[in-house]
C-alpha cells in the first residue's frame, strides 16, 4: 500500500543478549510507549528468573534445594508446567534441571578444555526433572545442589509477552527480536511480511551471512545452533547443547530453526530438535511446525528447505 | 498441575504454551477479554424516509455511549439516546397517503447500562434499559453469560432478557395497554484460524400483549408473537490486502407470518494513515404477515380478526447499500461516518411477487460518530 507509517526501532540489552523491537505505527509516541512497556516486562522476567542473580525466583528455589518447598506464583508455576510438557514430549531430552552441568562445562575457558568425566558423572544425579516435586503453589528440588533454569523457554516467553503488550496498545505491525528469537505482530506496514535471515552456522568469507530467508507475519521464529557457545578440540565441536542423560554435547545438527505460532513454542521445539538429533524430524512433524535444519554436513533439511 | 503432564498429539506444545500468562496467538485470534481502555463516543443520527415521493418521517438523534473498565475484570457500559421525531406517522399504504397529514411530533429518551464481570473462563453481564416517549414506555432487563475455551478460540454465549412495555395514546386508540417479551439467545463464536472467525446465534423471542400500531387505522394484530431467528456470520481477513470480508445470513421464522431471509456482505478495507472504508450491501426478502391486506384499505377486514395494512408487514424485497468511513486519529480519537440507503419494493421479493399495490419505500441514515479511548 506504500504508506508512510513511521517506523520506531529500539535496541537494548538484557538476558545476556542483544535485542531489538521494531514497530510500524501511526502514532510514534504510542509506539514508543508500547516498546517501553515491552522492554520493562523483558527486564522484569530477566530479574525474576535469572540464573545469575541470587534474588531471583530460580535463585531462591536453588538455595532451598534439599530443604523445604518454596512457594511460587502462578507465572512460575505455569513456566514449570510448560517445562514439564517439554520434558514429556522430548522423552526426557529437554530437562530444566540440566543447567547444573555448566559447572563442569566452561565454554569461555582459554585455551578450551574438556571437563573431567568424573566431574560430569558427579553432576548427573542432580539432573533429574522427574525428581522435582511440584504443586500448583510450591516447588521443591529434593537434592542439595540441584537448580532450575528456563533456557529455551524464558527468553521466548518474554518475546511472546512483549508482543502481547505491544499489540494490546493497538499496534498492528511489529517485530520483537530477543537475541534472534522473534515474534511478529502482523507484517510490515507496507503489507509485506517481515523478512528474516537465518544465520549461516559456519560463516566464512566465501559464504553468505544468511543461509536462508524466512517470511514472518503473525508468527514466531527461533533458532538453536551449536555455534552459540562452543569450542573445538582436535576438530571436534563441543556445543552448549548438552544431553541431560549423558552430560555431553549433542552432535547432529549445526542449527535448527522453527517457525511456529508462538515464540516459546518455536524456541522449545528448536532446542528439543537439537537434542533429539536424528529423531528431530519426526518430533517436529508431530508438533505441526515448519522448520529448517542444517545437518552435520551443512545440508539444509526440513519443511522450509529449498 | 501434577508432575506428569502427559500431553501428546499435534500441536501439543502450542496448547501448553497458551497456558502461560500473557501468551496468546496473534491478536486477531483472541476472542474475549475485558476491554482495557475506557471509550466514549458521541453519535448523531439523521434518518429520513419516503414513500411514493412524499417525505414521511424524520428522526434526528444525538446519542452518547461510554464504556469504562472499573478494574481488570469489571466493565461498565451505558448509552443515552435522545430522538426528536417529526413527520407523518408510518403510513398504512400509499392509498391513504393523504390521510397522514396530521403528523406526529414526538421525543424519545432512552438509556441503558450494563455491568460485565470477567472471570478467567467466562464473563457475566447484567443490564437494564429504559425508554420513554409520550405514548410508549419500555423497561427491559438482560442477563448474559459468555464462556470460552482455554485457548479462547471458541466462545459460547447465552442471554436472557425480558421487556415490559406500556402503550397509552392520547387519542384513546391504546388505553393503558401493555406488552411483555422474553428473549433467549444461544450462540457460539469460533476462531477457525487467525484470519477466519465464524459465529452462529439462535434467538427465540416470545411475547404477548399489545402489538398493534395505535396510529394505524383499523390496525389490529394478534396478541401473541413468537419469532425464531438464526443468524450466521463469518469474517475472513486477507492479510495480503489488509481487507476483511464480512458475510452474514439470517433466517427468521415469525408467527405473524412475516418470515424473512437476510443476506449481507461487507468489505472492510484498512488504508494508510489510520483510514478504513467499509462498503456493504444487505438484501432482505420477507413474506407478508398472514393478516396483512393490500389496498384498498379495509379490504379483507373481518370483524374480530387481526388486520394490518402496514407496509413493513407486506411481502417485499429490500436492498440496503451502505458505506462506513472511519479515521483513527492520534491520541485515541476515532471519527466515523456511516451512510445507508434502504429501498423496499414488492417486486424484489425472493422468487416472485410481493404484495400488490404498495409503493416503493425508501429511507436513508447518516450517522456521524466521534469517539475517544483513554
Amino acid at each position: 500500500m506504500g504508506c508512510a507509517m513511521p517506523r520506531v526501532r529500539v535496541s537494548f540489552r538484557a538476558m545476556a543478549a542483544e535485542h531489538e523491537i521494531v514497530v510500524d505505527h501511526d502514532d510514534e509516541r504510542g509506539a514508543r510507549e508500547a516498546i517501553d512497556a515491552a522492554i520493562a516486562d523483558v527486564r522484569r522476567i530477566e530479574a525474576k528468573f535469572s540464573r545469575y542473580r541470587d534474588d531471583s525466583v530460580t535463585g531462591a528455589i536453588a538455595r532451598a534445594a534439599g530443604g523445604a518447598p518454596v512457594a511460587i506464583d502462578d507465572e512460575t508455576a505455569a513456566l514449570l508446567a510448560y517445562a514439564a510438557t517439554c520434558h514429556a514430549l522430548s522423552e526426557g531430552a529437554f530437562d530444566a534441571t540440566s543447567g547444573v552441568l555448566r559447572r563442569a562445562w566452561d565454554f569461555r575457558a582459554q585455551p578450551p578444555r574438556l571437563p573431567d568425566r568424573s566431574a560430569i558423572a558427579a553432576l548427573l544425579p542432580l539432573v533429574d526433572w522427574t525428581a522435582v516435586e511440584r504443586t500448583p503453589t510450591t516447588v521443591r528440588l529434593p537434592r542439595p545442589g540441584m537448580q532450575l533454569d528456563f533456557g529455551g523457554i524464558g527468553k521466548e516467553y518474554a518475546a511472546d509477552r512483549a508482543a502481547g503488550l505491544i499489540a494490546a496498545r493497538g499496534v498492528r505491525h511489529a517485530l520483537v527480536n530477543l537475541g534472534g528469537d522473534m515474534r511478529a505482530i502482523g507484517g510490515q506496514a507496507d503489507g509485506t511480511p517481515w523478512r528474516i535471515g537465518i544465520r549461516h552456522p559456519r560463516p566464512g568469507p566465501d559464504r553468505p551471512a544468511a543461509i536462508a530467508w524466512v517470511e514472518l507475519a503473525d508468527a514466531a521464529l527461533a533458532t538453536s545452533g551449536d555455534y552459540e557457545r562452543c569450542f573445538e578440540i582436535d576438530g571436534v565441536r563441543y556445543s552448549h547443547i548438552l544431553d541431560a542423560r549423558t552430560g555431553w554435547p549433542v552432535r547432529h545438527w549445526q542449527s535448527v530453526s522453527v517457525l511456529a505460532p508462538l515464540a516459546v513454542v518455536a524456541g522449545s521445539c528448536a532446542t528439543i530438535a537439537m537434542l533429539l538429533c536424528e529423531r528431530a524430524p519426526a518430533f517436529l512433524a508431530g508438533q505441526a511446525v515448519a522448520w529448517l535444519g542444517v545437518d552435520g554436513a551443512g545440508v539444509l533439511r526440513g519443511t522450509l528447505a529449498p | 498441575m501434577a508432575a506428569t503432564e502427559r500431553v501428546a498429539g499435534p500441536g501439543a506444545l502450542v496448547a501448553a504454551a497458551l497456558a502461560l500468562p500473557g501468551v496468546a496467538l496473534s491478536p486477531a485470534a483472541q476472542a474475549q477479554s475485558a476491554p482495557d481502555a475506557a471509550f466514549v463516543q458521541f453519535k448523531y443520527l439523521d434518518y429520513r424516509d419516503w414513500q411514493g415521493g412524499g417525505r414521511r418521517m424524520r428522526v434526528d438523534s444525538p446519542g452518547f455511549y461510554a464504556v469504562k473498565p472499573l478494574s481488570d475484570s469489571l466493565v461498565v457500559e451505558g448509552s443515552l439516546v435522545y430522538d426528536g421525531m417529526s413527520g407523518a406517522s408510518p403510513l398504512y399504504f400509499n392509498a391513504l397517503s393523504g390521510a397522514s397529514g396530521e403528523g406526529v411530533r414526538d421525543y424519545r429518551t432512552a438509556g441503558d447500562a450494563k455491568v460485565t464481570k470477567y472471570f478467567e473462563r467466562f464473563a457475566v453481564g447484567v443490564g437494564g434499559a429504559y425508554s420513554h416517549e409520550r405514548d410508549y414506555i419500555s423497561r427491559a432487563g438482560t442477563v448474559e453469560v459468555r464462556a470460552w475455551t482455554q485457548d479462547r478460540n471458541r466462545t459460547y454465549a447465552f442471554a436472557f432478557s425480558g421487556a415490559a412495555d406500556r402503550i397509552h395514546t392520547e387519542s384513546g386508540a391504546a388505553d393503558r395497554e401493555s406488552k411483555y417479551v422474553l428473549d433467549f439467545l444461544a450462540g457460539v463464536t469460533q476462531v477457525v484460524n487467525p484470519t477466519l472467525i465464524v459465529q452462529s446465534n439462535v434467538t427465540y423471542s416470545r411475547g404477548h400483549g399489545y402489538f398493534t400500531d395505535p396510529y394505524k387505522l383499523l390496525d389490529r394484530r394478534p396478541d401473541h408473537r413468537r419469532v425464531l431467528a438464526w443468524l450466521t456470520r463469518a469474517n475472513q481477513h486477507f492479510p495480503d490486502s489488509g481487507g476483511t470480508l464480512k458475510a452474514a445470513y439470517r433466517y427468521l421464522d415469525d408467527s405473524f407470518g412475516a418470515d424473512s431471509h437476510m443476506l449481507e456482505a461487507a468489505w472492510h478495507q484498512s488504508l494508510p494513515q489510520g483510514w478504513s472504508v467499509t462498503p456493504s450491501l444487505r438484501y432482505l426478502s420477507q413474506k407478508a404477515a398472514w393478516f396483512f391486506y393490500g389496498p384498498p384499505v379495509g379490504s379483507g377486514l373481518r370483524p374480530g380478526q387481526p388486520y394490518t395494512a402496514d407496509a413493513r408487514l407486506s411481502a417485499f424485497g429490500a436492498l440496503t447499500p451502505g458505506i462506513l468511513v472511519a479515521k483513527q486519529l492520534d491520541d485515541g480519537w476515532v471519527v466515523d461516518l456511516k451512510v445507508e440507503y434502504y429501498q423496499q419494493k414488492s417486486s424484489w421479493k425472493l422468487g416472485g411477487e410481493g404484495s400488490e399495490g404498495i409503493l416503493p419505500l425508501s429511507a436513508r441514515w447518516i450517522q456521524l460518530g466521534v469517539g475517544r479511548s483513554f
